[in-house]
């Protein structure tokens, strides 16, 4: 039991140690995140934070971001991930009609790319790399 | 006259596929069809770790991918999801993951599935190992 | 060079959902090839079937509850989902424990229709 035990917190310091550690402070809350700013910790993720996420991405939130915003969060909570472009376009059209469900409308609130912006202002993690 | 693709997605040392896909690609290469690309994914990606070591009578698939590439061209490419998972990883990811150490094979591309979806699309015939 | 008739993907799932990440990782695969534009069909045979289960929990054993994003895969495209009848009635299986809908085909048309796809992966 002993020796089990100090294992599991050297493994723990060992994994404290080479990671860099970043945070959002707000509100006197500190949020952890990775490097590029993406939540490390879904449940982390308060309404209050999205525009702070949003200012890093030089985004002024309306009305029209705050639905995809909504929108991309619920998909992720009820599929575990975040839809790539091709099926957001797809899920919004389904949800919200053709004029909102196309790709020129949501990459004219997110010019860097919907799915890369608005899951990071959703508080949800980086999509993968090799998408 | 036929375009093949390969798909690796199998360690190397631990199961004899990977083995079989090089020799499967080497046949290709001194065919008359050719050998577009090999892609590795799942497990394959360690078929590309460079700090693999080998005794000297044993056959050393990790070098041999890399000859195969430098002697006939053909593009060694990794999904880069699957590769950082397992602790592949080439200098920019690391650099940009604050991981203090990199070991992607120089002979190899960690790139993004998209990559997969051409090879597939160009060749007559994928084949996975 | 290309015949236009045959679907892009075959994706046969043999390995069970636990144990292995095979099936995330086949998961991943297809979701990938259908950004890209690829057509994808899944097949589910042996013990692949148990992926489609609908009270399974990856994440209670410390893995990512990929099986969720089945439930979202007609936003990916993917509509085709075939099951081999034999395969879930060995298990004592039936369709209605599945997360999702899907074809069920004895073994023969599992086979036949398979092969009406250009490319098969297997997982």
């Amino acid at each position: 039991m002993n020796s089990l035990s100090s294992l599991a917190s050297n493994v723990i310091r060992l994994s404290a140690g080479n990671c860099m550690q970043y945070s959002i402070t707000y509100q006197d809350k500190t949020v952890e995140t990775d490097k590029l700013g993406y939540l490390l910790n879904v449940k982390d993720w308060q309404s209050e934070l999205a525009p702070i996420l949003a200012e890093q991405e030089n985004i002024k939130l309306t009305e029209n971001h705050w639905e995809v915003v909504n929108f991309v969060r619920n998909f992720y909570l009820t599929f575990n991930t975040s839809p790539a472009m091709r099926a957001l376009v797809k899920a919004m059209a389904k949800e919200f009609g053709p004029v909102k469900g196309n790709s020129r409308y949501l990459f004219k609130l997110f010019p860097k790319g919907p799915a890369k912006q608005a899951t990071k202002i959703a508080g949800l993690p980086k999509p993968a790399k090799c998408l | 006259m036929a375009s093949f693709s390969i798909l690796v997605t199998s360690s190397p040392y631990s199961s004899q596929n990977a083995y079989s896909a090089y020799r499967f690609a080497q046949a290709i290469v001194n065919s008359s069809h050719t050998l577009a690309g090999v892609f590795f994914y799942c497990d394959g990606t360690h078929n590309a770790n460079r700090l693999s070591a080998f005794p000297s009578d044993e056959f050393n698939l990790v070098q041999s991918w890399a000859a195969l590439k430098t002697h006939y061209q053909v593009p060694l490419l990794l999904c880069v999801t699957a590769a950082l998972k397992r602790g592949v990883i080439n200098e920019q990811d690391a650099k940009e993951l604050d991981l203090d150490s990199h070991n992607l094979h120089a002979a190899f591309d960690s790139i993004g599935l998209g990559e997969f979806a051409m090879l597939q699309g160009q060749t007559d015939r994928l084949v996975q190992f | 060079m290309t015949d236009h008739t045959l679907i892009d993907f075959a994706i046969v799932n043999q390995s069970g959902p636990l144990g292995t990440a095979n099936a995330q990782e086949s998961l991943d695969m297809a979701v990938a090839m259908s950004n890209f534009g690829k057509q994808v069909s899944l097949f589910f045979i042996d013990d692949g079937v148990y992926q489609l289960v609908d009270s399974i929990v990856p994440d209670k054993i410390g893995r990512k509850a990929f099986n969720k994003l089945f439930a979202a895969l007609e936003f990916y495209d993917i509509e085709q989902l075939y099951v081999c009848r034999d395969s879930l009635f060995q298990r004592h299986l039936s369709a209605s424990q599945l997360s999702v809908d899907v074809k069920l085909l004895p073994h023969d048309q599992f086979a036949s229709t398979l092969a009406k796809h250009k490319s098969v992966l297997v997982f």
